[in-house]
């Protein structure tokens, strides 16, 4: 929870894993790492089950870049695929149940900071589209409505991929799925509407055709809800398998996906917006 | 036997321009050799999507990458034995 306490006590060194010796002393703490140092340093990332080829493997991984102080961030999922590999980094998970992530996230957040005064703790709510529109939906829409000061990430693979097909509100009208034999017969819903009513201060919709904006994004939405409000990314992470997407096609249909219909936008709030440009006036902050 | 992620490092060195790692969906899998200016592959880590085959040809036009098979592998790569030592790397993993 602090890169206090990931440091070895010394003379311990040697009864650590090499790969923990190696985040410590090659990991991305203290400065954040950008996208195109990714290889040269250790990634908070570890093996993990996930599928061959899979875009939301490849997401979380962003993801972990993006982050902007990974020493002093928590992770909450929940069921679903994308916890197989967020259980596999050295960043703090907790286990919401299917549903709750949410709500869990709002108690944490709020005793971080009554705890840490003097120090910011982020916490970052991944979980499927399954996990977040449907069973966790008025939980999430109740931390929006409530301004709580986290960011909910929806691994959106259009399909429950864990469970072997089930359509979520998520899924394309139309859809064939395994466990959606005839077609999805309503529409795609409408998170970014939803976050829009519920006031959420930094949104964003896209895929991970390019990565450094991943991170980017990732970035923005966490230190907006350190200090502001609600954040809310939707992030299209195919499902490989219950898509039938050969693993080498796995990028080009992102890239079709994104020209077709998903497209990259941001929503930020004027607020959001003058906080960015106070903590980071070097830059300049796009609209 | 199963396909691995293979990078012809004479071809990779002439721009190194880091793209396949930043796509490969597996961390820490295809690395960076800072001094020899190459990407290559931690074998024990690739699980053989081909994902950066397509981003090496179509997206960076270098066709630096191949699948082959991990016992045709002269000197791979593992992650899990070396540790993460850029410093030592060198050019020593072809
Ligand atoms: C309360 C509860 N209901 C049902 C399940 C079974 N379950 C596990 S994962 C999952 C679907 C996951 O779908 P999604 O959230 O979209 O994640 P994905 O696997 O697609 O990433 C379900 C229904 C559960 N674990 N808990
Ligand atoms: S089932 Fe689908 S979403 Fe889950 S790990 Fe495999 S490819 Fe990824
Ligand atoms: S995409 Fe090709 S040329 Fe570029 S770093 Fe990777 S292997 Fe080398
Ligand atoms: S084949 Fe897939 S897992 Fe292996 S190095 Fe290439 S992108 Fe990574
Ligand atoms: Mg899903």
């Amino acid at each position: 929870m602090s890169f206090k306490n990931i440091s070895i006590t010394p003379g311990w060194e040697k009864y650590m894993t090499k790969e923990y010796q190696d985040l410590v002393e090659r990991g991305p703490y203290g400065k954040q790492k950008k996208v195109s140092e990714m290889g040269s340093f250790k990634e908070v990332l570890e093996e993990h089950p996930m599928c061959a080829g899979c875009a939301m493997t490849l997401f979380i991984r962003l993801t972990m870049v993006g982050l902007p102080n990974p020493e002093h961030t928590i992770l909450i999922g929940t069921a679903g695929c994308g916890r197989l590999a967020l259980t596999q980094t050295s960043i703090p998970f907790i286990y919401g149940n299917y549903g709750d992530t949410n709500a869990v996230a709002s108690g944490l957040k709020r005793g971080l900071e009554i705890r840490f005064k003097d120090q910011a703790k982020d916490v970052v709510v991944m979980a499927g589209d399954g996990g977040l529109a449907d069973i966790g939906f008025s939980g999430v829409m109740h931390s929006w409505f409530r301004k709580e000061r986290f960011t909910t990430i929806m691994l959106d693979n259009e399909v429950y991929g864990n469970t072997g097909g089930q359509e979520s509100g998520m899924t394309e009208r139309g859809a064939l799925l395994k466990m959606a034999p005839k077609g999805k017969m309503f529409d795609k819903m409408d998170m970014i509407g939803l976050a829009q009513t519920s006031g959420v201060a930094y949104i964003a919709r896209l895929t991970p055709t390019n990565p450094t904006r991943v991170a980017s994004v990732v970035r923005k939405a966490v230190l907006i809800a350190r200090e502001v409000g609600p954040t809310f990314i939707q992030a299209y992470t195919s499902c490989n398998i219950e898509y039938a997407i050969p693993t080498p096609k796995v990028m080009d249909d992102a890239r079709d996906i994104e020209s077709k219909r998903y497209g990259f936008m941001e929503i930020i709030s004027d607020e959001a917006k003058a906080y960015l440009e106070s903590i980071e006036p070097a830059k300049k902050v796009k609209k | 036997m199963y396909l691995v992620a293979h990078i012809d490092q004479a071809i990779c060195s002439e721009t190194a321009c880091r793209l396949c790692t930043q796509y490969c969906p597996e961390a820490n899998t295809i690395l960076y050799d800072n001094a020899a200016k190459t990407a290559f592959v931690a074998v024990d880590r690739c699980k053989g999507c081909e994902i950066c085959v397509g981003i090496c040809d179509d997206l960076a036009k270098h066709h630096a990458i191949k699948m082959i098979m991990i016992n045709d592998l002269e000197s791979p790569f593992e992650l899990s034995k070396e540790g993460f030592h850029p410093e030592k790397w060198d050019g020593k993993h072809p």
